[in-house]
Order: C-alpha cells, then structure tokens, then sequence
C-alpha cells in the first residue's frame, strides 16, 4: 500500500485544483521566479529596512522590465514582501510563510540576529539566503551552505578602514595619537568597538576610553563632557542613525576639539546627515559600504531614487546589487532548483559594477572581492576619499580647529 | 467544571493537538509562537495576576534562563535537555534573590513593577559587559539539529514542545485556584494588610511565587535560544519580550487561568493577520505599520470596553480565582 503524506497530499491537491481551476490562466502567465525580501519595515530601524526594500523593489522591477531571466525564458522575478518588526521570530516566522509560497531565494534582514535566526530557518529548505545588509561575521561563519553575504563584514572593514586612517594620519605627520571609542551597546557596536580597540594600537593610537550607549539614546551631553575631559585626538563613533547624528551634534555644539571624527560603518553617516547638518557634519569621515562613485549606472540609480524623494543610502545600492546576485546566478543555473541555485551562487563570479569591488568569490558564503569605501563630508556632500582607484578627494586631515 | 466546559476542553486539545498535522509550515509555527507566548505570559500571570505581583521586567527571568543554558551548552557541553532545568533553577534564584530584597524593602504595587524593570535592565547591561556571555557579539549556538540536541528539523516538534509547555502552565494555574496556596495568593492580591492580619506569612507566600513564577519564565528562555539558536542581551534581557508577557495576561484576562492562552491568540493572530494584509494586499503595501496601528487599536479596545481582559467575554467572574480556603 502507498502511504501518502501529509505534504505530498497538499501539494497534489493544490496542484490538481490549479490545473482543472485556472488551466488558461496558467498556461497565459509568464513564469515568475519568487524572492523573499525579509525586512524591519516596522520597529526602531525601520527606515533602513524600508530603504533595503526600496533598493531590492527597484532591482526587481528593473530586471523584469529588461526581460527577465533569459535563461529561463524571460522568468520574471517577483518580490514577497516580509516585515521583520526587528525581531528574530518573526523574521524566522516569514521565512516559513515565504517558503509556503514557494520562494526560490530570500534576501534580508539588516539586523543581524534576525539574519542570523532567518538563514539558520532557509537552511532547512536548502534555500539560498542572501545577506543585504548584517555586518556580523557570525552570519558566515557558521558553516551554512545556503548563505551568501556579497559585501564585506565586520573583519574586513575594519581591517581596511583601521588601514585607511593609519596611512592617512601617517601622511599628515601623525596628529592623531589617541582615541576615544563611542558605540552602541548591540551587537554591531560591541564587535566593531572590540576590534577597533585591538587595532588602534597597531597605527599608534591609544584607546582612552571605549564607551558603550543604549539604544536608543536621547541625550549625549554627559558623555560630550566626557570626551572633553579626555582629550583624545578622535572620536570613533559605531552606532544607529539616530545615535550617530546626535553625539556629533552634541559633540559639535559643545565644541569639542578634535583631530578628526572617524567611524567604521557609522549608521548615521549618510546624505541625510551631510545636507541637513552641513555645519556638524563637515570633515566628518567614515569607512563605509558605499557605491562607485566612477560608475555611471550607479550614479544614474542615485538620480533615479533622490527623483523619488528618497536618500541613496547603503541599504538601496546594497540590496539593489545583490538582486543583481540572485539574477546572475539564476541566468547561470537556467532554473530555480534549489541545487542549482546555491551552485550557482557558491561559483559566481558577478561584478557588482556599482560597488568598489572586485569579482564576487564566495569562501564559505562570505564574498573575498568586497570592500569599503573611505568617506569625507565636504560641504553637505559625501566624496569618497579612498581607495585612490575610486577616490574623488584626497582627505581633510586634520580637521580644522574650532575658533 | 461544568461538563460543557470540560468537553469543550476536551474539542480544544484534540484540535491543538490534530492542527500541526493539517496545517502548512507557516501555520504550524504561528500556532507554536501562540503557545510559547500563552506559555511565558502564564508565567508573568502567576506572579503579577494570581498574586497581584505586578512586573514590567519579567524579561530578567527570560534571560537567566535562555543565557544559563545557552552558556552550559557552549561554552561547557552539556546537553541542553540536561541545562533545561538548571537554568530553571536559576530563573528561581533570580526570583528568590528579586524577591527577598524587594519585598524585605516593603516594596509593592508600582514601586515593585519598576524594581523589577530596573532588575532587567541590570541583567541586560551585564550580559552586555561580562566576557563569559560574550557581550554584545551574543551566543551562536551551533546548528546540530537532533531532537537529542533539542533542536528540531520539523516544525511540528518545536510546536509540541510549546504546546506541553502550555498545558503545564494552565495546570499549574488551575491548581493554584485549587489549592491553599493559590488562595493565599489571592487574599494577599485582594488585600496585602489583611491577609497579614489572617495570619498569612505575606513575604514567604510571595518569594514562593516570584519563585515559581521565575522558574516557568527561565524554561521558556531556554526554550527560545533552542529554537532561534541565537540570543543577545537585547534579546534575551529586551524590555519588549517583558511588555509581551505583560500584554496577553491583561488582554486575555489576568488572574485567570485561560486568560494568557487567550490573549495570546488574540494577539498572535491580530500580528499575522495585519503583517499578511500588509503584504498582500495592493492598497496596504505601503502601510507599513499597519499590524502595530491595529495592534495599538485593539489594545485601546480591550483596556476601554474590557477591562478585566477578552475573558470576560466568557464570564470571568466565575473563572478568575477568589479567596477559597485563606
């Protein structure tokens, strides 16, 4: 006797109604290949989610109007659209939903731990989960074999962004000598503070101090004064938008005198920061994902999405490109299975042109071809100061004093 | 307990019990984060409904218990199944140690409630501090996934597992309105002075429960870092997972015993349904927080037209524990 299962019996059911139900329908319709955007649209970083999906929607839709997956016949992508609420279940919870629609890829979740649950759950589909943004480096390091994060994380920007301020500061005859560390107390400041603080030393610079903040934080005037007191020769900041741009601004209005502002991957250094707060912003730096300045489709896309009354920030070009990624790699594979799929992913070569990358070459999920860009606010506008391949400026360092 | 209500019972077993087996993924883990959320906000209802312990920082057992056992497992190989129940324990340390230097205080009503958020947030900048919980980085515990390591490929087993935890906690509560102590509880919930003036030994009755109370809340953090095999300070000590325990033991009704099972699924499923409207439907896409503006509608709702929670929409006077043997 057969015994049929539960899910066998489900899929032959619907399969069976969707045959004798709607045969025109089906046999009229473009073949579609679904994404999982899984996304904090809702909860305390929801505007960096809303702008990962505005970067993933636009990519979709750019992609399907020039034809779809040609391999495929023209597969059309279509976008699921999930809402992490910046939690760890429900973003597991939308995987589940997602994969119940038959998703063939998900791409997500800017916070790490929801990255971290979400393609821990994809994995038991063998489904490929694509990272936009989440810079811990425990995402690929788990041994996962459906993840795939394209930009660099925590390790290589600092490393390259540690590299970036000692040369600079060599160059300028080494005006800076100390440091004061200020980040968020989650995840992603605690492990950029703790590799910072191990770094400096290796380019001659003392850690004072390293101070931890809550999120979020409304008032940073006692630790301005705390900063005062030390008189550290710069300020590395890491933390959420909302943090990052009211300690510099706190930190501008108590006029505290500094070599140099320097983040690595500051939340709040962004177009937003340098237009509205041209005045606390100017000179500030950071080392950052951020596109190609040299690249004309990324500086179109950039025209495309401020048209919209939108910002380009990371999250837009980061999510844009990595649904680049997926369609690459589905070109390659000619189809949706899963196999394919992440074999297709593990072996891709894509360059994401508007990025200062080079080829993507995926080692145990984490792309080697990644790397940040050095940032300086000049005038309420944000130039890319290194590396020299993509550089518009060379760097203001040290900043001028305060009069 | 009238046989209708016993039958009934006996309906809603059986069908939590056959839905998993019927029901796609999706469904089965929304039906599983029903029951966990029933089965932690049981936990805040036993100290904060039955005893009138009122807390906003449940959260501090939640992650005793989730960092105890995480911590064994990782950082010194035990199984998880084994690091269950001490992490149990530790949640009831926790609840000994809240309890005895709050209540030897003479706090109560709000100054207990803040005390206990204080506690939380303590626990949470430690975690966020100390090495052995590897700060902020948080707790990777590692995919090895056999019901032997409590961690499941099949979605149906985490379903079960927060289904027992349910009913454990609904038998716990039931024989709370069953027993000595549950009506000592109560008479010191109704009236602190009076039920000293009884001859209830107020403080004891009430380290007992936070006890309890904290021990139920510690299984359930465990059981979320097996599930999510992740936790960070914010996650596991976060000021909303205590706003969460907190919310359906009101909505459905604190004191009762159905009442978090209640207020669970209300607002599980108010969440699913607003979070799936939102993304399927065209006009809604754009309405981003639409499940937290339904979610903040309902709660209004509930605190102004009901205030003693959905349970009494099924006469709560009879099922919300009185004063029985005090």
């Amino acid at each position: 006797m057969t015994i049929v299962s539960r899910r066998t019996f489900l899929a032959g059911s619907t399969a069976l109604a969707s045959t004798i139900g709607a045969p025109a329908i089906v046999g009229a319709q473009t073949p579609s290949v679904k994404v999982g955007l899984i996304h904090p649209v809702t909860g305390f970083v929801a505007y960096n989610g809303q702008q990962n999906r505005l970067g993933a929607t636009m990519a979709i839709e750019d992609l399907n109007k020039a034809g779809g997956i040609k391999s495929m016949g023209g597969a059309k992508l279509e976008a699921l659209l999930g809402d992490s609420q910046s939690k760890v279940e429900v973003g597991v919870s939308e995987v589940e939903k997602m994969n119940e629609a038959g998703v063939a890829a998900y791409i997500g979740c800017f916070q790490s731990p929801v990255g971290i649950a979400a393609s821990q759950a994809a994995s038991k589909y063998n489904t490929p989960f694509l990272i936009d943004v989440g810079a811990s480096d425990l995402i690929v390091t788990r041994g996962l074999k459906n993840t795939f994060r394209l930009k660099p994380g925590f390790g290589v920007c600092v490393d390259q962004g540690i590299g970036a301020l000692g040369a600079m500061n060599s160059a300028a005859g080494g005006p800076a000598k100390t440091a004061v560390i200020v980040h968020e107390s989650g995840e992603f400041g605690t492990g950029t503070a703790k590799l910072l603080s191990g770094k400096l030393p290796t380019i001659g610079i003392e850690v004072k101090e390293v101070i931890p903040h809550d999120n979020p934080t409304r008032n940073f005037d006692n630790i301005a004064l705390r900063i005062r007191s030390l008189q550290p020769d710069l300020v590395m900041m890491s933390n959420y938008q909302n943090e990052y741009v009211l300690l510099a601004r706190t930190l501008y209005q108590q006029k505290v005198n500094l070599a140099g502002f320097y983040s690595l991957l500051g939340g709040g250094f962004n177009y937003k920061f340098a237009k509205e707060m041209p005045d606390v912003s100017q000179y500030m730096m950071d080392t950052n994902h951020w596109f190609n300045p040299k690249s004309a489709r990324a500086q179109a896309l950039k025209k495309r999405v401020e048209a919209g009354g939108n910002l380009f920030t990371y999250e837009v070009y980061l999510s844009y490109s990595v649904v680049e990624l997926l369609a690459d790699a589905l070109e390659h594979a000619g189809s949706a299975d899963k196999e394919k799929l992440l074999a297709a992913l593990t072996a891709s070569t894509y360059k994401a042109d508007m990025l200062p990358y080079a080829a993507t070459k995926f080692v145990n999920g984490q792309n080697e071809g990644g790397r940040p860009a050095t940032l300086q606010v000049i005038k309420g506008d944000i130039k890319v100061v290194g590396p020299e391949d993509v550089a518009e400026l060379k760097p203001v360092f040290p900043k001028p004093k305060f009069k | 307990m009238s046989s209708r209500v016993k039958m009934l019972l006996a309906i809603g077993f059986l069908a939590a019990l056959a839905y998993p087996l019927v029901v796609p993924n999706y469904l089965v883990t929304v039906g599983m984060l029903m029951f966990f959320a029933a089965f932690i906000g049981q936990s805040w209802n036993i100290a904060g409904g039955f005893a009138g312990q009122t807390s906003f920082g449940h959260a501090v057992f939640f992650g005793v218990g989730a960092y105890t056992s995480t911590i064994l497992h990782v950082s010194y190989g035990w199984n998880p199944w084994l690091a269950w129940p001490v992490a149990m324990a530790a949640g009831a340390v926790v609840g000994w140690v809240i309890a005895v230097l709050s209540f030897r205080a003479g706090l109560r009503g709000s100054y207990f409630a803040l005390i206990t958020l204080a506690f939380a947030e303590v626990f949470r900048i430690l975690a966020n501090s100390v090495p052995f919980t590897h700060g902020g980085l948080g707790m990777l515990i590692r995919a090895d996934i056999r019901p032997a390591n409590f961690q499941f490929g099949n979605a149906i087993w985490p379903y079960y597992v927060a289904f027992a935890l349910c009913l454990v906690s609904l038998f716990i509560a039931w024989r709370l309105t069953q027993s000595r102590f549950g009506a000592r509880l109560v008479a010191i919930r109704e009236n602190e002075d009076a039920a000293r003036a009884l001859g209830i030994d107020v403080f004891a009755e009430k380290v007992k429960v936070l006890m309890l109370s904290g021990a139920m809340c510690a299984a359930g953090g465990t059981f979320y870092a097996q599930k999510y095999l992740y936790i960070d300070p914010n996650i596991a000590f976060g000021i909303d997972k205590s706003v969460e325990m907190l919310l359906v033991a009101m909505v459905g009704g604190a004191g009762t015993i159905f009442g978090p099972l209640i207020g669970a699924v209300a607002l599980t499923g108010i969440n699913e349904l607003t979070r799936w409207a939102a993304a399927v439907i065209p006009a809604l896409k754009n309405v981003q927080p639409l499940s937290l503006i339904v979610y903040g509608i309902m709660l209004i709702l509930i605190v102004a037209r009901l205030p003693d929670g959905l349970m009494s929409l099924f006469g709560r006077p009879s099922s919300k524990a009185k004063p029985r043997h005090a």
